[in-house]
């Protein structure tokens, strides 16, 4: 494989995701990408590679999502490395039984025979009305599901290293992001992450906040503005959320003693739920505080604006609650 | 090639392959009642010609994906029985090392990636494997074995419409057995048939005897030869029967379905077809059948003989 080569200009998110399919698939003939609409590059992690790689290798399909998921692990098994853009990772629940009970289970009830690396990667987030069937984001249900890896990036620079990584991974890996995260830009740096890591920034002291995706984003901007509080928050950004990186995890925790946990999915069992449970069981000495968990309250994402953003933890809820667990 | 040189030339494999599914097969009911063998078994008495007669078309490199009821498949495809026992009664030494099962037995090296415990859930990745196979540049082909209840699968036709629209080298084999798992297929089918449905993506489809091994594999053989040279995918509909249940053990809550069926069993009728065509088959499944017998005793003493898994296996291969 030839030297990776980072963007040298700072990106949005989504292009940054196109540019590591697209090395992929010129270090490697066997990358091959299809889904919905993806000579178009609806949503953005595949805009122009059909210019590039032609229609052989970028193919549009029918909206048959089982089905062609289900032929990407057939070709994933045969020797082909798929990209499957599906657009919204919510229309991923029509694909289940193939992402859950084929991708996901093919080679733990082979006994190890048969591999299927797989990428999936679709839009995950309320991006500003689009309703309770295209803005959730389903993370939790694909840790659920085992025998996937999950990846949410929150930066260009995750987004083009988690994709690189996924696609170059044996295994199955869904990667999410953010649609409202397509206006951010930012630079990638040379320095890899892969499947397992997570992103400490900024580095702080008095409270750790743990969120992925646009959750991250906001934690960030949190962190900023309790800065003239003398509030020292550090953020964890679990851009991999299978792997799930503990170490960072848990180190964070015995450094702050405290920890609030950012959520874009519903709270019931989620990515949040699940973190604080593991901090609960290994860090608990650690602990100062209680730990508080910011989700979307068990409803669907409504539509109207002012609904929409009630749901879903913002800047200010993550602010409230990191500076409630510090002061007391 | 006529009937009698095919019978001739292929015949005794055939009758070989059949006798051994049979006898399996027997023995795993057997194994059943006795309580050595847990867990939910279907067997596919009576469906043997349509395994053989397909399988006997493929290559080495040519893959199949199966369904949960699937061991002739496997068998038919050569996988051995030794193996094919320690899975189902959860040894070591088993395919998966016996942590599939009767319902997921797999051999990627020999050409089988897998029986499949989701009615349809193993056809799109036949689509798949045929597109792999010919974007790396192999003529090999991939088949699709499928029962009568994955025909009322949405999966099915979007994997034909895919099929056909890629021109991928895919057979999609109906084995259409006649019930749905419980429930007559008739009851709960429209349209009256099946191949008919496939027909509409247009791609070659037929319905075929499918306890005439014969006709099963001439059907194969044709439309195999025609994806191996670039002419895309195919469906055949067998039709076939089940002698016996959904799956070992069911008289404890269903009532006996129906009586075995006529006509008579596919073995009879592969023999006679041999006899009809002037060779010396009554010997010759005399000698099969015991030595097919002796085969299947022994492979299951073997199995029996290996060790349970150590319990570690349980927490492997989640990943890579």
């Amino acid at each position: 494989m030839s030297a990776v080569e980072v963007p040298s200009q700072a990106k949005r998110l989504a292009p940054a995701l196109a540019d590591a399919i697209s090395q992929s698939m010129r270090d490697d003939p066997r990358v091959i990408v299809w889904g919905e609409d993806v000579r178009i590059g609806v949503m953005g992690p595949t805009r122009g590679l059909v210019d590039e790689f032609g229609p052989e290798r970028v193919v549009d399909c029918p909206i048959s999502e089982a089905a062609f998921v289900g032929a990407a692990v057939g070709a994933a098994v045969g020797g082909l490395r798929p990209v499957v853009d599906i657009m919204f990772s919510s229309f991923a629940y029509v694909a289940f039984d193939q992402l859950v009970n084929q991708a996901g289970r093919l080679r733990y009830m082979t006994g190890g025979q048969l591999a299927v690396p797989l990428v999936v990667v679709g839009s995950a987030g309320a991006a500003g009305s689009n309703a309770a069937q295209h803005s959730e984001v389903p993370s939790a249900l694909f840790l659920q599901a085992g025998g996937l890896r999950v990846v949410f990036p929150s930066t260009p620079h995750q987004a083009f290293w988690l994709m690189r990584a996924a696609i170059e991974s044996e295994d199955p890996v869904v990667v999410l992001h953010h649609p409202a995260l397509g206006a951010a830009r930012g630079s990638v740096s040379p320095e890899p992450l892969g499947l397992g890591d997570a992103e400490v920034d900024p580095v702080g002291t008095d409270v750790s906040v743990f969120a992925t995706g646009l959750m991250a984003q906001r934690a960030r901007a949190a962190a900023r503005s309790l800065e003239p509080e003398g509030i020292s928050v550090e953020v964890v950004d679990v851009c991999s959320l299978s792997p799930m990186p503990w170490d960072a995890i848990l180190g964070s925790v015995e450094k702050t003693g405290r920890a609030v946990v950012v959520d874009e999915g519903r709270l019931t069992c989620s990515v949040a739920s699940e973190i604080a449970a593991g901090l609960a069981e290994r860090a608990f000495g650690a602990l100062r505080t209680g730990i508080r968990r910011l989700a979307v309250p068990d409803v669907p994402i409504p539509f109207a604006p002012n609904l929409e953003q009630a749901v879903i933890p913002d800047e200010n809820d993550i602010a409230a609650a990191a500076r409630e667990i510090v002061r007391g | 090639m006529s009937r009698e040189s095919v019978l001739g030339e292929r015949g005794a494999d055939w009758l070989r392959t059949m006798v051994r599914i049979r006898r399996f097969e027997e023995t795993l009911a057997d194994l059943h009642r006795s309580g050595e063998l847990v867990g939910v078994v279907h067997l596919s008495i009576g469906q043997e010609a349509t395994a053989v007669g397909i399988c006997s078309s493929l290559r080495a490199g040519d893959q199949i994906t199966s369904t949960h009821r699937g061991h002739h498949h496997m068998l038919a495809r050569g996988l051995e029985p030794r193996r094919m026992y320690a899975e189902i009664l959860g040894r070591a030494g088993g395919y998966c090392g016996g942590k599939g099962g009767s319902m997921h037995v797999s051999s990627f090296s020999e050409g089988a990636v897998g029986a499949n415990g989701i009615v349809g859930g193993g056809i799109a990745h036949a689509v798949g494997l045929a597109l792999a196979a010919q974007t790396l540049g192999k003529q090999s082909v991939a088949v699709a074995f499928f029962g009568d209840g994955a025909a009322n699968q949405g999966v099915l036709f979007e994997s034909l419409n895919l099929a056909a629209l890629w021109q991928v080298p895919v057979l999609f084999v109906c084995e259409n057995n006649g019930y749905t798992e419980f429930t007559p297929t008739d009851a709960v089918t429209a349209g009256g048939s099946i191949f008919a449905r496939a027909a509409t993506f247009g791609l070659p489809a037929e319905a075929v005897d499918g306890d005439d091994v014969i006709s099963v594999h001439r059907a194969a053989d044709e439309v195999l030869a025609r994806a191996r040279n670039g002419g895309g995918p195919a469906f055949i509909e067998c039709r076939t029967n089940r002698w016996r249940g959904h799956h070992e053990g069911e008289e404890s809550y269903a009532r006996p379905y129906r009586e075995p069926p006529k006509p008579p069993d596919p073995l009879d009728r592969l023999e006679e077809a041999m006899a009809a065509a002037g060779l010396d088959a009554a010997p010759l499944r005399s000698r099969i059948e015991l030595e097919e017998r002796a085969l299947v005793a022994e492979s299951l003493a073997a199995a029996r003989a290996e060790p349970e898994p150590e319990t570690s296996r349980a927490f492997e291969d989640v990943f890579a």
